[in-house]
């Protein structure tokens, strides 16, 4: 036997001619191979015959394969390698969106940020409130996205929309969201510009994801000084569950501290949670999530112009949210989600002797399957379908009526990276609704451009639908949708520990509505309003410069001007301050084992309308202002202690008047401010981890 | 190959059918034993890349084995830290050791060997950038350690390193080293009793005794 040896040698290089060093360039089904020298050049000898295949194989480039015939003659070879898309480092679309989670792209907070911001007194909500494009509403305390009210964000969970995200509360008591910081890994917040996968939004959208398996078994223990709780996790191979119950009563507090408001009985609630996952296979993972709550309280209103203690307003809420979601990933690039969620919200209200009952609830359930068609195309098709229902009673009178909905909805995005800087994303929805009897198509689009310097440049343009809200549909069951149009302009870097963040909009508010009256008693409702809302925010986070010390600084600027709700004329909202600016510093201290943060929030003041003068919306409060202070220490691994002190300063922010409805005797109606509901509010907080692993505690829930 | 397996060999030989994967059997253990010295002298990044190439090809050749997926993913994770590069290079580092770590794991399941290494690679990850991934990834690469240690009492890289962790946090904490000491101790003991034990030409990860010294020699007083 002759052995004819055949030398294969060459040069690799990429589509811009830059010579490629390291490349695995291989025989195929044989161990011969070898490595590209740093020059690019690469040398094989075999002593294989005949036709072969060559490859050329290295990160971040498609795997090339070449036919070559070996028969002893040397042979000489130039390959070019094409650039693949890699999902750590390609170009993201960015505008409107605000992501926080653990994984490595375009993320401007993670989730353990969020919670240990000072002003946010572990609300969620708090947090997202020292983000660009939001403004704070201290006598509402939910999200008002650039110059949207709040009913414009719709909240999701794993993908599923939560019906009534927020306590019931008396009027001016600022609002909490119901769910535990420490539930989700990670959270996509949209001030616009989003994805056709979310709908029934006009402003906002906010998608909260929820941990997969848990890393460990462990019991959670908090005593706050305003309630406790506590919380069991068990770990399986496969399998996790969760249980905790959790109580909070300010009365205590209350008699400690002295309040702007007159309290009957202090709010107090209870909730219960239950969260098991299950692993099936490798492949596919299965949620459930069960939330329980009752929450109460009883505040004396003043009436404007009187000195009796005013209108004993009641709130008693009970509250129930569960859902069950799947994630499966199938072979051929093939995934699949969705799930089915459960919202039922019961509001008994009372104002002195009048009772009024209702109740909402919503099911949502979603189907969603991704095919990756390459490396550069990915498609994405969802089936929704709402039932939304909602009743209200007046107990004395044997009143009541409901509304029930359904809707339906189609939904399909294409992602197209045209290379690892340049990607566009297209998408369609398409609803329906039986009792408006509305069919409707939005279009999205979006595209997004990476520089070489890694900043990015990101467009987004798309129509929103949303349906009125239930308490107006009641009344007038044929409403159609709210509509608003958005575009958006975003750049982003994130380098070196530093994040800058600027963003330009323009939001085009139509069929908004309109009526006269009050709540449970609207009259006239039309769909004749219309607005718009533009302006820009600028977003800087350094975790650099100094040590130990994470900073970031918010700007955001909105022109918003709507002729809705009972005006007759283009307002300013009260909602949609013009000027809005926070900053938050943390700063670790090793030696004494803290964290400390301070949180400072501003913006220009609220517009009311003083029926003294002549026109709508034609005064404003002045500026609101917060400081806040937090302390998180840890003096064991599994034990911090966190104290935090809101509106240190003790400033009396005003949120608005209130009027009363008739004038007095010279001719002029009497006014009462709109308050914060005590100078300050002190957190205390001591929470205890109990596990095999000692190092594990809960800063997360912070 | 075992000495005592010849007989075994021979009587195989006779087989004619299963010539060619005992062919291949063979040179699978040589390229694996000449690949393996060569990993452990890498000295630079350019070596850990041949390196980790040469056991992407024979992982290639040799689907059914975990242990060239299990030596590409080392290499790959010593080039993240080696790399003086930026962030996105280290993690394109680390996101390579993490795709053979988890094909290893599919070929071999609950292998302590292969999650103690996915421990290491979340450790380099976190050693990428302490100031935002530490507080995540630390209890993230302990509980990966603690995996390892519970699929196998005997690992002694997976002791190893779950003490460099401990001495991480008690440093934090402003503690003693005892804790990460008797760790140490114990996995020094294990490498012991593994140099004992284990025939030279093991393919089997026998890495880390130096290292496990040299952070004795540093942080403990006996």
């Amino acid at each position: 036997m002759v052995f004819a040896q055949t030398v294969v040698n060459g040069i690799v290089r990429n589509q811009k001619s830059e010579l490629v060093p390291g490349v695995n360039v291989y025989l195929k089904g044989t161990y011969t191979g070898t490595t590209s020298a740093s020059d690019g050049t690469f040398e094989l000898l075999t002593i294989d015959q005949g036709l072969h295949t060559l490859v050329f194989q290295s990160i971040g480039y498609k795997t090339l394969e070449v036919s070559i015939r070996l028969s002893g003659e040397k042979i000489e070879l130039f390959p070019l390698l094409r650039e693949a898309i890699n999902e750590l480092t390609a170009v993201t679309i960015t505008a409107g969106a605000l992501e926080a989670s653990d994984e490595n792209k375009a993320v401007v907070l993670r989730p353990l940020d969020i919670v240990t911001v000072p002003s946010a007194m572990g609300d969620i909500i708090g947090a997202f409130q020292t983000l660009p494009g939001t403004a704070t509403v201290g006598n509402d305390g939910r999200l008002f996205v650039r110059g949207g009210d709040a009913s414009e964000t719709a909240i999701f969970i794993d993908g599923l929309k939560v019906g009534n995200a927020f306590g019931t509360t008396a009027s001016n008591v600022p609002a909490r969201t119901r769910f535990n910081p420490n539930l989700f890994k990670g959270s996509f917040f949209s001030t616009g510009g989003y994805s056709a996968e979310f709908g029934h939004a006009l402003s906002s959208a906010l998608s909260l994801n929820s941990v997969d398996i848990p890393m460990r078994s462990q019991g959670d223990l908090s005593i706050m000084g305003i309630g406790g709780g506590y919380s069991q996790t068990l770990v399986g191979e496969n399998n996790s569950i969760t249980a905790s119950a959790n109580f909070v009563d300010l009365a205590p507090y209350q008699k400690l501290i002295s309040q702007n408001f007159d309290w009957e009985r202090a709010p107090q609630s209870w909730d219960a949670e239950l969260l098991a996952r299950q692993k099936i296979g490798n492949n596919t993972l299965l949620k459930a999530y069960l939330h329980t709550e009752n929450g109460s309280m009883k505040i004396w209103q003043p009436r404007p112009g009187s000195d009796d203690r005013g209108t004993l307003l009641g709130v008693n809420n009970r509250y129930t949210f569960t859902q069950t979601s799947l994630k499966h990933t199938a072979v051929n690039d093939w995934s699949f989600y969705g799930g089915i969620s459960y919202s039922d919200n019961i509001d008994d209200l009372s104002a002195d002797q009048i009772q009024i009952s209702n109740r909402n609830r919503l099911l949502h359930s979603k189907a969603v399957a991704v095919k990756g068609l390459s490396d550069r195309v990915s498609i994405k098709t969802g089936f929704e379908h709402f039932l939304f229902n909602y009743s209200e009673a007046l107990a004395e009178e044997g009143f009541k009526r409901e509304v029930a909905d359904h809707q339906w909805a189609l939904f399909s995005e294409a992602d197209l990276y045209l290379s690892n800087s340049l990607i566009f994303r297209t998408g369609i929805r398409a609803g329906h609704s039986a009792l408006a009897g509305q069919s409707w198509v939005d279009p999205r689009l979006s595209l997004a451009f990476k520089f070489k310097h890694e900043g990015q440049l990101s467009f987004a343009a798309g129509r929103y639908s949303q349906m009125p809200l239930e308490e107006f549909r009641i009344i007038e069951p044929e409403l159609n949708n709210t509509e608003a149009v958005h575009y958006i302009l975003n750049y982003f870097l994130s380098k070196n520990g530093r994040t800058l963040r600027a963003e330009s909009f323009y939001k085009d508010y139509s069929h908004l509505i309109n009526f006269e009256g009050q709540r449970f008693q609207y009259r006239n409702i039309r769909q004749r309003g219309h607005g718009y809302a533009r302006g820009f925010d600028v977003f800087f986070r350094d975790q650099k410069t100094f040590k130990s010390t994470d900073y970031w600084i918010t700007y955001s600027f909105v022109d918003s001007k709507r002729q809705f709700a009972g005006f007759q004329s283009m307002v300013q909202p009260g909602f949609a301050p013009r000027h809005n600016a926070s900053v938050v510093i943390k700063h670790f201290i090793a030696p004494l084992k803290s964290q400390v943060g301070i949180s400072y929030v501003i913006n220009d003041g609220y517009n009311y309308t003083n029926p003294n003068l002549a026109g709508e919306m034609n005064a404003r409060t002045r500026g609101f202002r917060d400081l806040s202070l937090g302390w998180s220490y840890l003096p064991k691994p599994n034990l911090i202690i966190h104290l935090a002190c809101s509106n240190v300063l003790g400033r009396d922010n005003i949120f608005g008047h209130q009027f009363s409805p008739t004038p007095d005797e010279s001719g002029r109606y009497a006014s009462l401010p709109i308050r914060q509901t005590a100078p300050r509010f002190v957190f205390l907080g001591i929470f205890l981890t109990f596990s095999k692993d000692k190092t594990a505690n809960q800063l997360n829930n912070l | 190959m075992k000495k005592q397996q010849i007989p075994v060999v021979l009587c195989l030989l006779m087989m004619s059918h299963s010539l060619p994967s005992l062919a291949s059997n063979e040179a699978y253990q040589k390229a694996m034993q000449l690949e393996i010295i060569q990993l452990y002298q890498a000295g630079s990044i350019d070596a850990l890349q041949k390196s980790a190439n040469a056991f992407t090809r024979i992982a290639s050749m040799n689907p059914d084995e975990w242990l060239p997926h299990y030596y590409a993913a080392w290499a790959y994770v010593h080039m993240g830290f080696r790399s003086q590069g930026n962030l996105k290079e280290k993690d394109g580092f680390y996101a390579e050791a993490k795709k053979h770590t988890e094909k290893a794991g599919k070929i071999s399941t609950n292998n302590s060997e292969i999650v103690a290494l996915q421990g290491y690679i979340i450790m380099g990850e976190l050693s990428a950038d302490p100031a935002t991934r530490g507080q995540q990834l630390s209890a993230l690469a302990m509980q990966t350690f603690g995996k390892a240690i519970s699929l196998d009492q005997e690992n002694p890289r997976a002791l190893l390193m779950m003490a460099q962790m401990e001495w991480g946090t008690a440093q934090f904490f402003g503690q003693g080293p005892e804790k990460a000491c008797g760790l140490l101790q114990s996995s020094l003991a294990l490498f012991e009793k593994e140099s004992a034990t284990v025939e030279k030409e093991s393919l089997k990860p026998a890495w880390g005794k130096e290292y496990a010294e040299g952070l004795k020699a540093e942080i403990c007083t006996n």
